[in-house]
Order: C-alpha cells, then structure tokens, then sequence
C-alpha cells in the first residue's frame, strides 16, 4: 500500500467536501438542530400536566396519607383537589376536568393496609402512563412524610449512573452513533456513487492504485469528518454552558448537558469504528446504484431497520424475542450499546460488554471494507 | 509464466508497443470484442474508427488492462495486462472527462500525478503548460468550459509521461480550433516515441493518424494508411471506404 497515494486520496476526500456547503451542513448543523429538538421534546414532556383529583375512603389515615399525598403533587406542579367518592372522580376524568384520579382505599383482604389506585381516561396509554409514574412518584414521597401509614414504599435505584428523569441521558449515546452512521455512509454513498457514474473511477482504475488504497483513502476522509462531527456533537451534548441574562434576553444555556461518566476517547473510538464501517458500505451499496436518489432510497432498507432495532428509540429489551436474532447482527446496536457503555456505566476497556461491542464494530468495519474493495473494480460498461 | 509460449520479437524493426493476440471480450452472448490480433509499433498514432457500439471502447479497456479478457491477451511494452504495475506506462484519457468537479485545475493534475506515483509537482505543471491551462491553475473545475474540462483531461493523462497513449474519442465535444491544437500534441507526443491508439468516429480525423484500423461488430475489417484503405476500397473518401468494407452497402462508386 504506497501511503503517497492514500494520503493523495484522502487529501482529495476532505477538499471535496470541504467546498460542498451543503454536505457540511448536512454533517455538522442538522444533528445539532436535531438532537436540540430531540432533547427539548423528550424534557418538556417530562412535565405532564397533571390535573388530580383524590378520594379518601380510608378514614383519618387515609386523611393524612392524602394530604401528603397531595402536598406531594403539588410540589411536581400538579392541581390537586378532593372529590367525595370514585364516581365523582369517574366522571371528572370522564369530562376531562382531571386527568388522574387516586383513590385511597383499604385493602380487602387484609381490612388494615391502605390500597391507592390510580385511574386514567383510558384514551391515551403512553400520555397516562407519565400520569401514573408522576402519582407514583408523589407516593414515594408522601410515603416518607406520613410514617407509620403501612403505605408500601416504593425505591428507584439503578446498577449504573444515577436515577434520573432525563431521557436524554440514554438517548444522547444513542443518537451520537446513529448520526455518524447516517451521514457517513450518505457522503461516502453519494460521493463513490460520483466516481462511478462521473467517469472518474474508470481513470483512477487505470492508475496503479490498489482498491485497498482507495478504500483506505475514503476511509481516512470520511472518517475524518464523522471525527469532527462526533466531536461537535459530543461537546453540544456534554456541554452546559450557561450564558447569563442579558438586556431583554432570558439566560439561558448552550449545550444539552448530558452527563458522562466515562472517557469521551473511548466513545470516539467506538464511534470510528462504527464510520469506518459506513464508509465501506456507502462504497459497497454504490454498486447496486445507478443515481444518487437510489443512494437515498437504501435508507429505508438499510438504515431505517437498524435505527430501529438498534436501541435508539425502542430499548433492545422491549423489543418482541422474534427479532433479537436480527438486532443481534445490527453494527449500529453495538455502537448504541458501547456508546450507552462508557456514557452512562463510564466504562473502561476492561469491560467485557464494551470489548464485545468494539470486537464485533472492528469485525463489521473489516468485513465491508473487504467486500467494498471487492466491489470497486466492477466492469462499468 | 503462461503456459502459451510468451510472443517473442521478430528480428525485423523495433518490438511491438502493443500486441494483441486473438484478443476476446463477451458480454453475455454478445461479443463486444471478436478476435483481434494485431501489432503496433511504438512512436506511430493509430486510429481506431468504428461507429458507435463497434468495440472501440471495450478494446481499449482490454488494452489498457481495466477488464480481464475472456480470451486471448493483450500486452504493453512486452507486458500482458492487466497488469497494475504496467499501468504507470500507460495513459487513458477516458470518453467522459473524468475529472473532479469540485477540485480545481492544480488538484485534478496533482491527484492523477500522484496516483501514477509522480514525485513533486513539477510534472502536473508541465502538463497543463502543455494544454495551455496553467492560467487556470486555481480554478474549480466546475466552472471551466467544455472545452477547457477536455484539455484537463488529456493533460491528466499525460503528467506521468507514458510511453503508450490510449485516447478514447478525446475530440468529442471539442471545437475546431482546439481540435487541431490536440493533433497538434498528438503528433509532437508521437514524435517523441509514444504510441497513442485514437478512437473516432469522425473520419475527417483518420487522416493525421500514421495507420487505420477499421472496427465493426467487435472485428478490425480493414487496416493500412488513409490512402491504402481508399485504394483497397476503391473509394474517393474514408467513409464511404468504412461502408464498403463493412459489406452492408454497395456504394455507388
């Protein structure tokens, strides 16, 4: 391999698209706007509006349960009030004036212990699911205010990192990963799929350069900007730079302030990985392309099943066992899951789980640069 | 090394630059190229004419050792190709321009420079010096005319100064003037020892190469100067004589 020509490759890699506005747009400026959106969706929603209304059929004890019960909601920012009996409450759920209704009751079996049932409308599972867990919450903290109250104590501990309402936590690795993968195997596609179409292959093939320096030559530039990319995406993910208030413009804060427990190099190293692999495949798809939409038209069978069986919006754990065995040959899931890795566990290379992930991301990378450097010398004629 | 017995030079004149030896290229069931044996000699300008779609182009590939033949071989300078190391020999200017657009004039010269394992950037200046672009060094090749795009490419595969030319149609697109100013470094490039193989299909050029070889369906029917394929078809001008000798029409003499 004449590192000349792969540094030639490479040199001419980076100044294409370093004059090609859009595609530096497309790499730096979209996943910013997005993962912005993303993160401001996913955080305000964590405050839903919760309307409640409480019924005590429990005597003085459920009297003190639900006045902290009640205090508790207040506090998340809900509307309490006191309704006589569960029809009442019924039909102000029915009528939309609340949206959670709690009844405090005793158990029947045991005549003693307090029972608390939550009732929503019915309507919206996803939306009352929140309602649910922001009444289950208020339980764990009346809980400690009223003891001695035999209301069953509900603890939220995890293995790694701390509890935490954001999303954004889990999502940012994600997120992270799939944006290197989108966008470098787009501009590696697109780009190949020029050599091809624009009669430059068919020149550059007649010099003595090899298809494993080409593919080294793509790789190195591409991989260069997924490089950069993931470095602005990570500080703007990291970030939490808090600009003051200024004149008439609220403070406010740059960056998502996501925390990160472990080295950011490693997350960089898995993310190369998985880039170096997109690379090889936008060269090895551009094969079957005749135009730069067919490039676009892959991504629903190429991208769109990895993003979603690769964690980022559904958890692998949630998904139905029949597909396991295809998320388990997903690259991006691997990504997802050594970036989730050092993120969130602060993972060193000592960890099995995160050598697994990069094992199988450097076995992925080395595959379809083999095969992409198998397919460049297909006959155009 | 193959088990054929290696061509060896005939003691008459200089050894052949290019040789192909019952050269064969199918495409499925359709054999683009048929057959072909021939000899060039090095320092003479061969013209390949044929209409479109004769095989002008497939030959050239095989030639120039960018597709395996499906029988027969072809060799440059005593090399069967394909051969990669062979290739910093040989230059192809290819019948798109097949440079980058987004590059400008400098860049394209010094990637292919570099590609052939060209040192300093010495020769990709002399290049385009000699296609008269060196004004335009600096600019992005997008925004230079068609003609201008054609001088980048032939000077792109020339920079490695290589003993064999292949151009592939190199006038198509191209204006009169600019057309006799490419003949021009044809015949000065020739005159200097290289071998450059043509492909046309416009006649009227037939006549600045030293030798024809007419292409049809995959076959050279005819091969000799411009005046020996007039006299052998007993026609006044070439391309009534690529007619007669393609035995589809009788020409009215």
């Amino acid at each position: 391999m004449s590192r000349r020509r792969v540094v030639a490759l490479f040199r001419r890699v980076v100044s294409e698209i370093r004059r090609d506005r859009p595609s530096l747009a497309l790499l730096f400026i979209a996943p910013i706007v997005i993962t912005g959106l993303v993160t401001f969706i996913l955080r305000e929603s964590q405050a839903p509006q919760v309307t409640a209304v409480v019924v005590n059929l429990a005597g003085t004890r459920g009297q003190l349960v639900g006045s902290a019960l009640g205090a508790a909601l207040r506090e998340g920012g809900a509307t309490v009030s006191d309704v006589a009996d569960e029809a009442a409450a019924r039909a102000a759920i029915g009528d939309k004036a609340a949206s959670v209704g709690v009844v405090i009751g005793t158990d029947a079996a045991t005549g003693s212990s307090l029972t608390i049932t939550a009732i929503t409308n019915g309507l919206d599972p996803s939306g009352e699911a929140s309602q649910v867990s922001a009444v289950l919450r208020s339980v764990v903290a009346a809980a400690s205010g009223a003891s001695g109250t035999a209301v069953p104590v509900v603890r939220h501990t995890t293995v790694y990192g701390t509890p935490t309402d954001d999303p954004i936590t889990t999502f940012a690795p994600a997120i992270v990963g799939f944006f290197a993968y989108f966008f470098v195997y787009i501009l590696t596609g697109v780009s190949f799929l020029r050599e091809r179409t624009g009669g430059t292959l068919e020149r550059l093939l007649a010099t003595p350069v090899t298809r494993g320096e080409v593919v080294a030559g793509y790789t190195l530039g591409f991989g260069l900007f997924a490089t950069i990319q993931v470095a602005v995406l990570m500080l703007w993910a990291l970030g939490s730079l808090h600009v003051p208030a200024l004149g008439p413009l609220p403070p406010f804060s740059i960056g998502l302030g996501v925390a990160v427990n472990g080295s950011p190099l490693l997350a960089f190293l898995v993310v190369v990985l998985l880039a170096v692999g997109a690379v090889s495949l936008g060269i090895f798809l551009s094969t079957f392309a005749r135009t730069e939409l067919q490039i676009i038209q892959f991504i629903p069978i190429v991208l769109a099943p990895q993003f979603l069986l690769s964690g980022v919006l559904f958890p692998v754990s949630s998904l139905p066992s029949i597909l396991q065995p295809v998320v388990a040959i997903m690259p991006l899931n691997y990504a997802v899951d050594g970036l989730r890795q050092v993120f969130i566990r602060g993972a060193d290379l000592g960890v099995p789980a995160l050598q697994l992930d990069l094992a199988v991301l450097a076995i992925v990378a080395a595959f379809f640069a083999t095969i992409a450097a198998l397919t460049i010398r297909r006959d155009v004629v | 090394m193959a088990l054929q017995a290696e061509p060896q030079v005939e003691s008459a004149g200089s050894p052949p630059a290019i040789r192909a030896l019952g050269l064969v290229k199918s495409f499925g069931a359709l054999r683009a190229v048929d057959d072909i044996t021939f000899d060039l000699a090095p320092g003479r300008i061969y013209g390949l004419l044929g209409p479109n779609g004769s095989g002008k182009t497939t030959l050239i590939r095989l030639l120039a050792g960018l597709t395996p033949p499906t029988a027969g071989w072809a060799e440059v300078l005593g090399t069967r190709m394909p051969s990669r190391p062979n290739l910093s020999r040989i230059g192809y200017m290819t019948q798109a321009d097949g440079v980058y657009s987004a590059l400008t004039v400098a860049e394209n010269a010094r990637f292919f420079g570099a590609m052939y394992g060209v040192v300093g950037d010495q020769p990709a200046a002399d290049a385009l010096d000699l296609v008269d672009l060196a004004d335009r060094r600096a600019s992005i090749v997008g925004t230079l005319s068609g003609g201008q795009r054609r001088r980048l490419s032939l000077a792109c595969a020339l920079i490695h100064r290589p003993p064999v030319l292949f151009l592939d149609e190199p006038t198509v697109g191209v204006d009169p003037l600019l057309r006799v100013q490419f003949w021009s470094h044809f015949r000065a490039l020739a005159d200097a020892g290289t071998t450059i193989v043509v492909s046309s299909h416009v006649m009227d050029e037939a006549d600045r190469c030293d030798e024809l070889l007419f292409v049809r369906s995959g076959k050279i029917i005819a091969r000799g100067t411009g005046r020996e394929i007039r006299a052998q078809a007993g026609t006044a001008d070439l391309e009534q004589a690529f007619l007669h000798l393609g035995g589809d029409v009788e020409v009215a003499r």
